[in-house]
C-alpha cells in the first residue's frame, strides 16, 4: 500500500497546481499531456462489455458523441497540444455528469473530486454499488487516511450511497463540465499501485487492483470510464470565450454551472504557505487596506507552518473566491455611503498615518480615497440567483430595511392620550427623517464639487434648495406659536447637530432666524442640555454672526440681556450665560462682531438706539463677567478686551482680564 | 485581521480549531478546514461535548459539514492555553447517563410548574405559553403587525 513515493506525491502536486491554474485562470498557457492510448486502459479492459451494460443505453442515445469523444481522449498519445483543453472543454463528457447542484458521493473511494458546497459535480455513481465497502476500505485505507478522509468511513454515508439508484440517465447542465484529460504522468504511474485516489486520477490503479478488486464484475463500471480512465482532475474550463478581466455580473454567471471550480478536495499542498492574491480586479481596495494586505502576506509568507496533514484543504483559490463573493457583495456605485464605516475607518487611519509621517518626513502622502469598485447595475434584482448554488446568495436583497420595517407605528387610535414620551418619540422620528434628508443635502453638495454639466448643476441646486426648506419647515413645530417653533427639535440632541449641520445651507434670514430663537430661548436650552450638546451649535452660529449687520446684532443683544418674565432683573439670564460654555463663548461671539463692525470702516446704517443699547449692553455684559466666575469659552475673540478698554474704567477692564484669563488660562490680550 | 479587514471572514479561521454552538443546543470541536460564502462549515476530527454540571464527555464525530444557518457561535480554541481543572472529563456513557438524568429532572419541574400555572393541558411549553397567551406578548405582536403596514404619507421620502 505505502508504494506512494515521494515521486508520486510530487507529481501528485504539479498535478493539482495545473489543475488550479487552468481553474482559476491564472495560468492559461499551461500544457496539459493528455492521456497515453493504452490498451490496457479500463475502458478497454472493460470494454468487453461496454455497448451491452444496462447504463449505457441510456447514456447513448443522450449523448451521441460521448462514445466517439471517449476513444479520441484514450488514445491520445503524447503530443501535447491544444487538444487536451479543446477537447476538455465543452466534451459531451460533461453530460455523463448529474445535475451538479445535488450531491452524489462515491462509494469506496475518497471522492477527490471537487466537492464544493454549491455545486458538486460527480460523476455517476452507479457502478460502485454493489461494491462491499469494506474491501475498498482496506485497500485504499492508507490513501483514505491520507487524503480526504474518513468521509466514507461513516456508515451512513456508505447506505446513502448504496441506495443511490443505477443507471441514472445523465442529464447535463453543464455542457462545459469539464472533464479533464490532463495529468501528464499518466502512463508513468500505470504500472504502479500508487497512492492515488481512484475515481477521476488513475486509470493504472484500475488496472492493477481491478483484477483482484470486487469491481471487476461490476458492470456499470463502463459508465464511469470515460470520467475515470481520463484520470486527473476535472478540469474546470470556463467558457473559452470568457475574456479577461470579468464583470461582476460575468463573476455572477460564472458561479453557477460555468463556474470555475475549487480545486479538489484533497490537495496535498505543495503550497504549505497560502498564497494570497488579492482579490481580483473585480474590486477595488481601500490603498491603505492594500498596503496592509500586503505587509500581512509577507509576514505570514515567513512564518513556518507547523505541520498538519490536513492543512490547506481549502486551497489558496478557493478562500480567493470566497473573498471574490463577498467583495463583489460589497460593490457599490457610493461606497462613502454604503460602506461608511470601511471608507472610514481607512480614510482615518490614512490621516493619522499621514500626520505621524508629516511629522517625520515633512511629506504628506496624498489620502486617495479609490473610486467606488464598479458601476452598479440599474436594475435592482432583489433575488440574486446564481446557477447550480444550492440556495441564495447572501446579498443584501433590502435597501431600505427601515421602510419594511416602517418603525413608524400607524395612528395611534387615541389621540389625546399622547404622553410626553410619545411626543419626544414623534419628535426623535421627525429628526431621523430630516437627518437622512439632510445628508442628501450634504451629498449633493458634496457633489457639486466634481464636475457637472451645466443644466445638472442648476438641476441639482433646484433639489438641494427643496429639501433645505422642507427641513427648515419641518422643523418649525406647527402647533407651537411663532416663538418656540424649534424649540422641541433643538431639545434633543441629535436635533441640534441637525440644525448645526442645516445651518450653512439656510438663507441669511433663516438663519438668523434660527440665532435669535437660540437667543432668546438660551436659558430653557441651557438648563436642558444635560449632555452639554449645545457646543455643537457653536461654530455654524458663529459663521451666522460674522455675517450679521450691526441692527441685527443690536437686536440679538437685547434678547441676551432680557429680562426674564418672572425675574427682576436681567443680570439673572447672564449669570446663567456665564456658567455655560456655549451661551458665554456666543456671548464673545456677539460682542467681536460688534466691536468688528465698529471699528472697521463699513458703514453701520444703524437704528435709532442701537448705539444706547449697545453701550449699554457692553457696560452690563462687562460687569456680570467682572463679577461672576467664568468658564472656559469654546473660543475667545481676540478683540473683546479692545472693545472693553474703551468703554470702561481700568479697574473693571482689569478684573474682567483676570477673570477671563483665569477662565482660559492664557493672556487675553497683551496688555 | 483578516484579508479583509473591516469585515468579518472565516478565512483566517481555516485549519484552526474552534469550538461551534449550534442552534439545537450542541457543542462541536474541530479544526475547521472549509467554508463558503454561506459559512457552511466544514470541520475536521470533530468531537461532540456534551456538558452536564461540571462533567463533561467527548464523542468522536470524524467529518462534520455544519449548515451556516444554524450556527449560534464560532470561537476560535486556545490550544496553547492550559485547560483550568474545573471541568472534569467522564466518559461517554457516564456523561450521556448524567445527560439523561438531567432532561428527566427538566421535565419534571416543567410538569409542576405548568400544573401550578394551570397550562396542565396544554402541549406547549411553558416557554410557548408566555410567549402566545400573555397579554403582553400579544400586544407586542400586534404593534409589530403595525409596524408593518407601510406609512403611505412618507412614500415619497425614504426614511
Amino acid at each position: 500500500m505505502d508504494e506512494c513515493g515521494l515521486a508520486e506525491m510530487a507529481e501528485e502536486d504539479e498535478e493539482i497546481d495545473i489543475y488550479n491554474n487552468e481553474t482559476f485562470g491564472m495560468d492559461m498557457d499551461t500544457e496539459v499531456v493528455d492521456t497515453e492510448g493504452d490498451p490496457t486502459n479500463p475502458l478497454f479492459q472493460f470494454g468487453e462489455k461496454p455497448p451491452a451494460l444496462p447504463a449505457l443505453p441510456s447514456l447513448s442515445p443522450s449523448s451521441p458523441p460521448f462514445s466517439p469523444r471517449a476513444r479520441p481522449q484514450l488514445r491520445v498519445q503524447g503530443p501535447p497540444g491544444r487538444r487536451g483543453r479543446g477537447q476538455r472543454g465543452g466534451q459531451a463528457m460533461a453530460q455523463m455528469f448529474e445535475d451538479p447542484a445535488v450531491v452524489r458521493t462515491v462509494e469506496g473511494r475518497p471522492s477527490l473530486q471537487s466537492l464544493d458546497s454549491a455545486i458538486v459535480d460527480v460523476g455517476s455513481v452507479s457502478y460502485w454499488d454493489d461494491l462491499d465497502p469494506d474491501a475498498w476500505m482496506l485497500s485504499s485505507y492508507e490513501r483514505t487516511r491520507h487524503a480526504s478522509g474518513s468521509v466514507l468511513q461513516d456508515p451512513a454515508i456508505v447506505c446513502v450511497m448504496d441506495s443511490h439508484a443505477p443507471g441514472r440517465g445523465p442529464n447535463y447542465l453543464d455542457s462545459h463540465y469539464p472533464f479533464s484529460n490532463s495529468s501528464g504522468r499518466r502512463g508513468g504511474l500505470r504500472g504502479s499501485y500508487s497512492n492515488r485516489p481512484f475515481g477521476q486520477r488513475c486509470p493504472s490503479q484500475i488496472n492493477t487492483m481491478l483484477p483482484s478488486s470486487p469491481i471487476v464484475s461490476r458492470r456499470p463500471f463502463t459508465t464511469q470510464q470515460p470520467y475515470n480512465q481520463v484520470g486527473g482532475l476535472p478540469s474546470p474550463r470556463p467558457c473559452p470565450s470568457t475574456p479577461q478581466p470579468l464583470t461582476p455580473k460575468m463573476m455572477q454567471l460564472r458561479f453557477g454551472a460555468n463556474s470555475p471550480r475549487p480545486s479538489p478536495f484533497y490537495s496535498p499542498s505543495s503550497n504549505r504557505v497560502q498564497r494570497f492574491r488579492f482579490p481580483g480586479p473585480v474590486t477595488q481596495l481601500h490603498p491603505q487596506h492594500r498596503r496592509l494586505l500586503s505587509q500581512r502576506q509577507q509576514r505570514s509568507q515567513r512564518k513556518p507552518d507547523s505541520w498538519d496533514p490536513y492543512c490547506n484543504l481549502m486551497s489558496a483559490k478557493e478562500k480567493e473566491w470566497i473573498i471574490r463573493l463577498q467583495m463583489i457583495q460589497l460593490q457599490s456605485e457610493n461606497p462613502h455611503l454604503d460602506d461608511y464605516y470601511y471608507q472610514e475607518y481607512y480614510r482615518r487611519m490614512e490621516a493619522k498615518l499621514a500626520e505621524e509621517e508629516l511629522g517625520m518626513r515633512g511629506k504628506r502622502e496624498p489620502p486617495k480615497l479609490t473610486t467606488p469598485y464598479v458601476t452598479k447595475m440599474d436594475s435592482y434584482t432583489p433575488v440574486v440567483h446564481i446557477e447550480g448554488s444550492l440556495g441564495q446568495v447572501a446579498v443584501s436583497t433590502c435597501f431600505s430595511p427601515r421602510r419594511a420595517i416602517n418603525a413608524v407605528a400607524a395612528h395611534c387610535p387615541h389621540e389625546e392620550l399622547k404622553d410626553i414620551r410619545q411626543q419626544r418619540l414623534d419628535v426623535l422620528k421627525k429628526i431621523e427623517k430630516l437627518f437622512m434628508v439632510l445628508l442628501e443635502v450634504e451629498e449633493g453638495q458634496r457633489m457639486k464639487a466634481q464636475v457637472l454639466g451645466e443644466g445638472e448643476e442648476k438641476g441639482l441646486m433646484e433639489k438641494t434648495e427643496i429639501k433645505v426648506e422642507y427641513i427648515y419647515s419641518q422643523l418649525q413645530h406647527p402647533d407651537l406659536e411663532a416663538e418656540e417653533e424649534f424649540l422641541p427639535c433643538l431639545l434633543v440632541s441629535k436635533g441640534k447637530q441637525l440644525l448645526a449641520r442645516l445651518l450653512p445651507f439656510l438663507s441669511h434670514d433663516a438663519a438668523l432666524k434660527v440665532l435669535s430663537m437660540v437667543t432668546s430661548h438660551l436659558p430653557v436650552l441651557m438648563s436642558r442640555d444635560s449632555d452639554e450638546s449645545l457646543p455643537v451649535l457653536y461654530p455654524s452660529l458663529r459663521i451666522v454672526i460674522g455675517g450679521m449687520t450691526f441692527s441685527q446684532l443690536i437686536g440679538v443683544l437685547k434678547d441676551f440681556t432680557a429680562s426674564l418674565p418672572d425675574s427682576s432683573d436681567g443680570s439673572v439670564c447672564l449669570s446663567l450665560v456665564c456658567q455655560s460654555k456655549f451661551g458665554l463663548s456666543l456671548l464673545y461671539a456677539l460682542l467681536s462682531q460688534g466691536e468688528r463692525l465698529l471699528s472697521s470702516d463699513v458703514p453701520l446704517e444703524p437704528s435709532i438706539g442701537d448705539f444706547e443699547t449697545w453701550t449699554d449692553t457692553v457696560f452690563l455684559v462687562a460687569s456680570q463677567l467682572s463679577q461672576s466666575a467664568l468658564v472656559e469659552p469654546l473660543l475667545l475673540p481676540s478683540n473683546l478686551l479692545t472693545l472693553f478698554c474703551r468703554y470702561l474704567d481700568k479697574r473693571t477692564i482689569h478684573q474682567l482680564k483676570s477673570n477671563m484669563e483665569s477662565a482660559t488660562g492664557y493672556l487675553a490680550l497683551p496688555s | 485581521m483578516n484579508y479583509m479587514p473591516g469585515t468579518a471572514s472565516l478565512i483566517d479561521d481555516i485549519d484552526k480549531k474552534h469550538l461551534v454552538l449550534l442552534r439545537d443546543g450542541r457543542t462541536l470541536i474541530g479544526f475547521l478546514r472549509s467554508i463558503d460564502q454561506f459559512a457552511n462549515l466544514v470541520f475536521h476530527q470533530t468531537v461532540e461535548r456534551i456538558h452536564v454540571g461540571k462533567k463533561f464527555g467527548d464523542i468522536p464525530r470524524g467529518i462534520f459539514i455544519v449548515r451556516g444557518e444554524n450556527v449560534v457561535l464560532l470561537g476560535e480554541i486556545d490550544v496553547d492555553k492550559l485547560c483550568d481543572n474545573v471541568l472534569q472529563q467522564v466518559s461517554i456513557e457516564e456523561i450521556l447517563e448524567e445527560q439523561r438524568l438531567q432532561q428527566q429532572a427538566k421535565q419534571k419541574t416543567e410538569k409542576a410548574k405548568k400544573i401550578a400555572s394551570g397550562h396542565q393541558n396544554s402541549d406547549l411549553t411553558l416557554d410557548e405559553e408566555f410567549y402566545f397567551n400573555d397579554s403582553t406578548a400579544q400586544d407586542i405582536m400586534l404593534t409589530w403587525d403595525q409596524a408593518l403596514i407601510p406609512n403611505t404619507e412618507d412614500e415619497n421620502m425614504a426614511i
